[in-house]
Formats: C-alpha cells, structure tokens, sequence
C-alpha cells in the first residue's frame, strides 16, 4: 500500500482526532517533537535536536502526592494519555525499543513508562537524508526500515510505502483506506555520513579496555562532564528519584540524570565511585557499547549522532568506536 | 601552515623534551573538516598534533582546574580571552602562577560570533608570545547586543526569559565551561541541602539561570563561551552583560580578568560606592 505525500495533513488530522499528535517542528527555534497545529511537519532536513524520548520518558515526571500530618495520605498520579508519535526516524524508533528492553522487557515493569508506551501509537518515517554525524547503519540500522514501528512510512519519492507492524498499527491503517492505494515505493536513498569500525565483535572487546588508563586519559581528557551528550541521547534513560514539599504536603517526582554529573555516583558517608572523569566517560562509552549489550542483546546508541552534533568540546563517539577499534585489534 | 602554528609546535617540543612542563594545553583537528578540540600533549613526538585557526574555538583555561595539583608545570596555549580567563581563576585563587606556563597567542578571532565584540585579542599575560601582536579592535559596542534587550518592553523581556528558561536542559554546560564558575562544589550540586531544585521546569531552570548570572556577574570576562556550548542556544551573555554593564554604570569602567589580583565589584566595599539604589 501507498500514501500520496499531499495527502499526509489529512492523515495527521485523522491521528490527531481525540488524541495528542507529535511531530518534529519547531519550538522557540530549536527542531524538537512538537504538538501538531495544523502544519505541515518538518519531517525533512537534520533530525530533531532534543529526541523523542521526553514523550515517554519525561524529563520530570510526577510519581505521587503525599499529605503527612497525624495520618499520611498518598496519592498516585497518573498521567498517560493517548498519543501518536509521528515521524521519528529509524534511529529514533530503535532508540524506544533500548527504552522497551530497560523499562518493560527485561525484569521490572516500570509502570510509568508501561503505561505511557501502551497508549502510544508510534508512525516511523523514512530518513530523509543522513545529518554530518549520522551512523545508523553502522549500528545494524536501516534507515529505510522501523520494524519496531507501529507503522511505518518507507520510501522516497512523491508516495509512501505503508506498513503496519503490529496490531495497534493495522486497527489504524482502517482509518486510512480512502487514502490508500496500491502500488511500489522506491527503497529510500539515504545512508549514513560516518561509518565507524562498530560490530559485536567490537563490543565484546571492549570491556577488555577497562583498565587502560592511559587510553582512557586520552579519550576523556577533554570532557567537560557536562550533561549534554546524556540529555540530546535518545536512549540514556537514568533517573532521580526526589521530592518537593512545601508545608506538609509535596510530590515526589522522578527526573533525569546523567551519569556524566558528579553527584550520579555519590554514596551514603560522601564516598563517590567514578570521582572523576576518566571514570565517568568510560561509564558512558562502555554502557553505550558493551555493558548494555550483555543483559540485553544490542547496544545502546543508535547513531543518530545527536551528541557529537552537541558536545562542548567536541569529542565524538564515532571516533571513539574507530579508535577503540585500532587499540583492540593490534 | 601559520607561523604561529610552526613556532607552537617548536615550543611545545622543546617545552616537553627539556622536562620544562609535564604537558601542553591546545588543540588539536578532530575528525571531519572545520573542527577542533582541545588537546593534551604530553609527548614531545605529539608536539606537530596541535593546530592553530579559525576553527580553535574552545577555551583552554578552564581545564586548568581539572587539574589542580599537576605533578610538573602545565603550558597552555592562550588567547587574548583565554588570558583572561587565568587572570579571573588566579585572581580568585584558584590557580598558582608557579603551575603554569603561558604560551600566548595572538588571535583575530576565531570562528565565534563574540569575537566580534572582543576588545582583547592579544594575550594580557604570558611567559612568551607566539608570531606578532594581532590589531586590537575599537569599532563596536560590548553591550551592544544588552541595550537591544533593555530596549525592550518589560512584559517583552519577561516573556523573552520565560520562553528561554522553558527551552533550557540545565545540562550544566555553561557553568562547567565558565572560568569564572570556579567553585570546588556548585550550589547546584549540593543535593543533600536542596538549593536547587531537581525537577527540570521553567521554574528550577530560572532558579539555575539567575543564581548563575549573580554568582558569575560581575567577575564575567566575556569570552562566550556559556553560549558557544548552550545546546539549546540560550543568549546566556546577555544576562552576565546586564550585570557587568550595571557594574560599568555604578562604578565607572569595569572589565574583568584584566590582572591577576582584581577584586569583584560585588565582592568589595567602598565607602564611596554609588548608593543609587538606597
């Protein structure tokens, strides 16, 4: 099945109907996933800067009310309304199926995250056109490809391939029909600037690094431990847990973190176990590549390329991987 | 290749062989065109990976207290803003004349908007100067980019910042570039007494913004750099520049980080400051 370009406001207006439609536009100058208003999505050029991820994964979120008092009440807050996810790229979309893995999948269920996905309906959109520090397919992507979509709109040209992937998808795709037709798409063309050495064989190495310090200077020397490269990431997904009270009542409240930050690793009695940032950054590179692989069978970065895009001092995980990569086959 | 590049390069190799320093602050290409990043050279066969152009955007300064008791002496490659900056941390004691060697680099800008408003492009301190003293530049007004925001209504401004703050990430990195945010622990950070709050909202985030303006305001040297690393392309020097341009009005020409012994306007009391404001 295909979908007429010119037709695509139509189908917003359809996905908006009783529910919160996103799509990447602009606020207050900065590309990032937006209520829809009625125009015509950015869906071209460089991908958003911030990543979808605040839609499921909000940078705060409100866990209960709490009165205290000669009885303690708690409330729960609940806040998942229905919503569509429109246009993330194939990276984006891999990126919610690392948060899937870590939220729902394997072990705990966060209901939170639970909840909020399960009233997500998600549409991927073919990459239009690889950013300068793009690598997906470096990372075993297509960007012509979101099996993890709910639906999926392939292809390039003046027409959309239409694929449901799931249930939830093909309910949808019968509101669509009017607008449907049939027909081929051409594969999209776009493909990644960079190409970094990455491969499983690369990521079960890595580990083997831990304690090249003088390697490990080298790369992280100039890091400013900032919390840039953790908050434009679309699959760094830690948290805090802390709470807000004014008198006797308040709210707790989970919000991000970064373990880039010096307070992330502070124990009870002040003793911090990734002091500095050595410690720190290779946390970082290793959960992206290694660590996260071993529980869950894939990497953590999808290679959207948003942190070398952002980083003050300009360090580059794609050349972090091509260097690791020299050191681990010599 | 610039002279200044070829006779950094010599210096730093000859720095490193005699044992003078035990390494080099600069920078050096990164993948890709047009882009550098700081580097440390410790070996004096690395010397030829430092560059000098245009694309030599980072401040070095700051890296100096991610370092604060070095084995040897650190030399550092510094321009005209990077001077000031070392000036601002020794002023503030944050650093030690004796651990510190001063490569100074003239620079007539670098590819950064603020070089345009730069009234420093020579190094102000330095054990030796590279190539030739670049032409200091009069022709512009530092607090321009500050008068357009006064000019501004108050309902204008006030919904200017709130549209800003609602935009900002706090990912800390204007404060973790500024060399005038030299404290060992950042209000931000002291968790246990919950000064700043956690929660990421317009709120918390003018809570941040504004504590970081007061703190850093009048001891700003101006380099830029809390907006050149701004992710979300917050005007951060336009609140650091209303400060500085109030101290310029209060207590006649004030510029920071211009010696190595300044007392912040703030930080000092003079019994005949103006009192305007009483």
């Amino acid at each position: 099945m295909r979908l007429k370009k010119e037709d695509l406001n139509k189908i917003l207006a359809l996905l908006a109907k009783n529910r919160e439609l996103f799509v990447p536009g602009q606020v207050r100058g900065i590309k990032q996933f937006k209520l829809w208003d009625g125009e015509t999505p950015e869906l071209d050029g460089e991908n958003t800067v911030l990543p979808p991820k605040d839609i499921l994964f909000p940078k705060t979120e409100k866990m209960y009310a709490y009165k205290t008092g000669t009885e303690t009440e708690i409330s729960e807050i609940v806040d998942a309304p229905e919503r569509v996810i429109f246009g993330i790229r194939a990276c984006d979309m891999h990126s919610i199926e690392c948060m899937d893995s870590v939220f729902i999948r394997e072990g705990y269920e966060d209901s939170f995250y639970a909840r909020r996905r399960a009233k997500s309906l998600i549409v991927a959109v073919a990459c239009p056109g690889a950013g300068v520090n793009c690598f997906c397919e470096s990372m075993g992507l297509d960007p012509d490809a979101a099996p993890g979509a709910d639906i999926f709109l392939s292809g390039g040209g003046e027409f959309y391939g239409v694929t449901a992937n799931t249930e939830k998808g093909e309910t949808e795709l019968k509101k669509w029909t009017q607008y449907l037709t049939d027909g081929d798409v051409p594969k999209g063309e776009a493909h990644c600037s960079l190409a970094p050495a990455m491969s499983p064989e690369l990521s079960e190495k890595l580990t083997g690094l831990f304690d090249d310090d003088e390697f490990w200077q080298e790369v992280t020397e100039p890091c400013l431990q900032c919390g840039t490269c953790s908050f434009v990431c679309p699959t760094c997904y830690c948290f805090d847990i802390n709470q807000s009270s004014v008198g006797d009542e308040g709210v707790a409240f989970r919000c991000w973190d970064s373990c880039m930050f010096s307070d992330y690793n502070q124990n009870a009695g002040g003793h911090n176990t990734r002091p500095t940032k050595k410690q720190r950054l290779r946390n970082r590179y290793l959960h992206k590549l290694a660590y996260f692989n071993e529980r869950h069978g894939m990497e953590l970065c999808v290679g959207c390329g948003r942190c070398i895009n952002k980083c003050p001092a300009h360090l580059d995980i794609a050349e972090f991987i091509d260097k690791a990569a020299e050191v681990c086959h010599d | 290749m610039s002279d200044i590049q070829s006779a950094l390069h010599k210096r730093a190799r000859a720095l490193l062989e005699n044992g003078d320093v035990e390494y080099v602050i600069g920078w050096e290409n990164a993948r890709g065109e047009n882009k550098t990043r700081p580097a440390f050279i410790r070996r004096a066969e690395d010397a030829e990976r430092l560059v000098w152009n245009r694309w030599c955007v980072n401040s070095t300064a700051k890296y100096l207290l991610h370092d604060r008791w070095p084995k040897g002496k650190i030399a550092i490659c510094a321009r005209g803003c990077d001077t000031r900056a070392i000036n601002r941390m020794l002023s503030d004691g944050q650093v030690k004349r004796e651990n510190i060697y001063i490569l100074g680099i003239p620079c007539a800008g670098v590819e950064n908007q603020i070089c345009r408003r730069c009234a420093h492009r020579n190094p102000l301190v330095y054990d030796e100067l590279l190539g030739e003293p670049a032409e200091e530049k009069t022709d512009f007004d530092r607090f321009e980019k500050v008068k357009e925001m006064q000019a501004m209504t108050l309902e204008q401004r006030r919904q200017m910042w709130e549209d800003e703050f609602t935009k900002c990430i706090r990912c800390y990195a204007c404060r973790n570039v500024c060399p005038a945010c030299n404290c060992r622990e950042c209000y931000a950070d002291q968790y246990r007494t919950g000064w700043q709050g956690k929660q990421f909202n317009a709120v918390e985030n003018r809570v941040y913004g504004l504590t970081r303006a007061y703190h850093v305001g009048d001891r700003c040297i101006e380099c830029g750099e809390c907006e050149r690393v701004c992710p979300m392309d917050l005007p951060i020097m336009l609140q650091t520049g209303r400060m500085l341009m109030e101290c310029n009005e209060l207590f006649g020409q004030y510029e920071c980080g211009l010696s190595d012994d300044e007392t912040p306007a703030l930080g000092t009391y003079n019994l005949n400051d103006a009192d305007s404001f009483g």
